[in-house]
């Protein structure tokens, strides 16, 4: 009895191990706010703003938003965000896309808001940063035009 | 299986800037039903240096295939190791490391 109790224990300890996540980062905002990444609340940009964020309410400015206006090849559009705010949370949305939201930075204490990195549309649409400085949300955005084919339409 | 990052890490000024470009497929749900193959793109990305965090984000499908970041941070020195690391929904992840210039 005393033997069957003991595999019981070292099974159940097996298994608490295997469901401990294996954390790289402090902040997972795929499980923490999954709902802002996919279902019904992620198709729209103001929705998975207020998915993520609590509200949709953003001032214009402060943040500087780097696209081209016309981007040639909707699977390589470069951007550049950057910003002197203090802020915590850097997020990017578009509206071309099923799902709005692209991506979302989690500045640590001695990282700087200057990210580069390249994203996808489908087709011609709006791109929003939004900072998050305190409560409030700072936010930039630019049409950025896609043009198929490239013959620079 | 999962190529080796290439990460390129350099200090000025007491400023590092880290351009990094991951190999992945990024296929995104819409695009691997058209390719009739799985859906698999990254999800998250992390940079440490000394086990400390400075660099993170959590991205979605909609980042380019190989896709390409460039970040800065202050507060390192040359020669420390970069550690670059990179996770996908199927739960892949590889870690490269470079040495700061």
């Amino acid at each position: 009895m005393n033997r069957r109790k003991f595999l019981g224990l070292g099974l159940g300890l097996g298994v608490t191990a295997m469901m401990l996540p294996t954390a790289l980062s402090a902040v997972n905002f795929r499980e923490t706010k999954i709902g802002a990444f996919e279902g019904p609340k992620s198709h729209t940009v103001d929705d998975a703003m207020t998915e993520l964020f609590g509200t949709s309410k953003t001032t214009a400015g402060k943040v500087k938003l780097k696209a081209p206006d016309i981007a040639e090849n909707g699977a390589v559009v470069p951007l550049q965000i950057s910003s002197k705010l203090a802020g915590k949370t850097v997020a990017v949305f578009q509206d071309a896309n099923p799902e709005s939201l692209v991506a979302v930075f989690t500045v640590p204490d001695n990282g700087i808001i200057d990210y580069k990195l390249r994203i996808k549309l489908a087709k011609t649409g709006t791109v929003t940063v939004v900072v998050q400085d305190g409560s409030t949300l700072f936010s930039a955005s630019k049409m950025v035009k896609v043009t198929a084919g490239g013959c620079g339409g | 299986m999962a190529k080796k990052s290439r990460i390129k890490a350099k200090e000025k000024k007491g400023i590092t800037t880290v351009k990094a470009m991951a190999k992945h497929v990024m296929l995104s749900y819409a695009e691997a039903k058209r390719a009739k193959k799985e859906v698999n793109f990254i999800t998250s990305m992390v940079a440490k240096v000394d086990g400390k965090i400075v660099y993170e984000v959590s991205t979605s499908q909609f980042l380019s295939k190989n896709p390409f970041v460039q970040f800065k941070f202050k507060g390192a020195n040359k020669g420390k190791e970069l550690e670059f690391t990179w996770t996908d929904l199927k739960g892949d992840t590889r870690t490269d490391k470079k040495k700061i210039k």
